[in-house]
C-alpha cells in the first residue's frame, strides 16, 4: 500500500495509464468473448448477401455448389467470374433484392 | 463510400487495394482495412489472386509511408531552426527515436495503426534513418496486410463479423501491450524507490 502511495506521488501518469490499460484489457476481453459466443452460432455466421459479392462468394459462404448458384441465377458461361451480384441485377434491370430472391430457395435446402 | 468502393473491388482488385492503402497512409479517411478484409474474401473464392491482392495492398502502403516520410524530411529542412528549450526538446525526441524508432515504426503500422501517418512525417522531420524506417515499415505493413487479408480469407464474406473481430483482437493486443509496458515501468520505479529509502 505504501508502495502504491509512493508511486502515486512519483509516477502518477504511469499509474493512471496502467489503470486505464487494465480497464481496456477487461473491456476488449469481454468484447472478444461476446463476439466468440455470438459468431459461434452458424445462423449468425453467414452474414447478409450484399451487392459487392460475386456468385462464387455467395456459394462459398452458404456452402452450396457454385454451379447451383449459377443455375439459379441463369448465368451462362460467358459471364466473367468477377461480376458482382449488383452488376448482374443492373444488367437485367431488376433490383438486387429481386435477384437475391431467385437464390433464396437454394438456401433453404438442407 | 464503403459500398461504392466494395462494388469496385472485384473488378479493380489489386489496383483498388493499392490506392486505398496508399491514401490511408496519408491519413485520409479510407476504409482500407475493410477493403483488405473483402479482398481476402475474394481471394478465398478464387475471384482474386493472393499475390496480386496482398502485393497491391502492400505496395500502396509502403509507397504511402515513403511519401509521408519524405514529406516530413522536406518539411524538416524548410522549417526555421529551433532555438533554446524547443531545440533541446527536439534533440531529445530525436535521440528517443534513434533508440526506439524501429519499434515505433513497426507497431504503428498495425497495432497502433491510427498513429502511423503522423509517425511517418515525424520520423522524416526528425531525420530518422531512411533505411531503418523502410525496413521496419515494410515489416510492419506485411503484418498489417497479412492480418487483414488473412482474416478476410477466413471471415471476409461477413464483413461485419470480420471488422469486429479485427478491432477487438487488435484492441486487446494494444491494451495488453500498454498494460505490460506500464506495469514493468511501475515495477522498476517501485524497486528504485525501495533501494534509495
Amino acid at each position: 500500500m505504501n508502495t502504491l502511495r509512493r508511486l502515486w506521488q512519483t509516477n502518477r501518469l504511469a499509474l493512471i495509464g496502467f489503470a486505464l490499460a487494465a480497464v481496456a484489457v477487461v473491456f476488449f476481453a469481454v468484447r472478444m468473448l461476446v463476439f466468440t459466443i455470438y459468431w459461434a452460432d452458424p445462423a449468425h455466421r453467414a452474414g447478409p448477401i450484399e451487392g459487392w459479392m460475386t456468385p462464387a462468394m455467395l456459394a462459398r459462404t452458404r456452402h452450396i455448389p457454385p454451379e447451383a448458384v449459377a443455375r439459379a441465377l441463369g448465368l451462362g458461361r460467358d459471364v466473367p467470374r468477377r461480376t458482382t451480384l449488383a452488376e448482374i441485377a443492373a444488367e437485367r434491370g431488376v433490383p438486387l433484392q429481386a435477384l437475391i430472391a431467385e437464390i433464396l430457395p437454394l438456401l433453404e435446402q438442407p | 463510400m464503403t459500398d461504392q468502393l466494395l462494388a469496385l473491388l472485384p473488378a479493380w482488385g489489386p489496383w483498388l487495394l493499392a490506392t486505398t492503402t496508399f491514401l490511408s497512409c496519408l491519413m485520409l479517411p479510407i476504409p482500407a482495412s475493410m477493403l483488405m478484409l473483402a479482398g481476402g474474401a475474394l481471394v478465398a473464392t478464387g475471384d482474386l489472386a493472393l499475390p496480386a491482392a496482398a502485393g497491391g495492398a502492400l505496395l500502396g502502403a509502403v509507397v504511402g509511408d515513403q511519401v509521408g516520410f519524405l514529406a516530413g524530411r522536406g518539411a524538416g529542412r524548410v522549417l526555421p531552426r529551433l532555438r533554446g528549450r524547443r531545440a533541446r526538446t527536439m534533440a531529445r525526441a530525436r535521440q528517443k527515436l534513434r533508440r526506439n524508432g524501429a519499434a515505433a515504426v513497426f507497431f504503428s503500422r498495425w497495432l497502433f495503426a491510427p498513429l502511423g501517418p503522423s509517425i511517418n512525417v515525424a520520423a522524416g522531420a526528425l531525420r530518422y534513418s531512411h533505411r531503418a524506417f523502410t525496413l521496419a515499415g515494410v515489416a510492419g505493413e506485411l503484418v498489417w496486410v497479412g492480418l487483414y487479408v488473412g482474416l478476410g480469407y477466413v471471415f471476409g464474406a461477413n464483413l461485419e463479423a470480420a471488422t469486429e473481430l479485427a478491432s477487438s483482437a487488435l484492441g486487446l493486443l494494444a491494451a495488453l501491450a500498454a498494460f505490460a509496458v506500464l506495469g514493468l515501468w511501475l515495477l522498476a520505479a517501485a524497486r528504485r524507490r525501495g533501494r534509495t529509502d
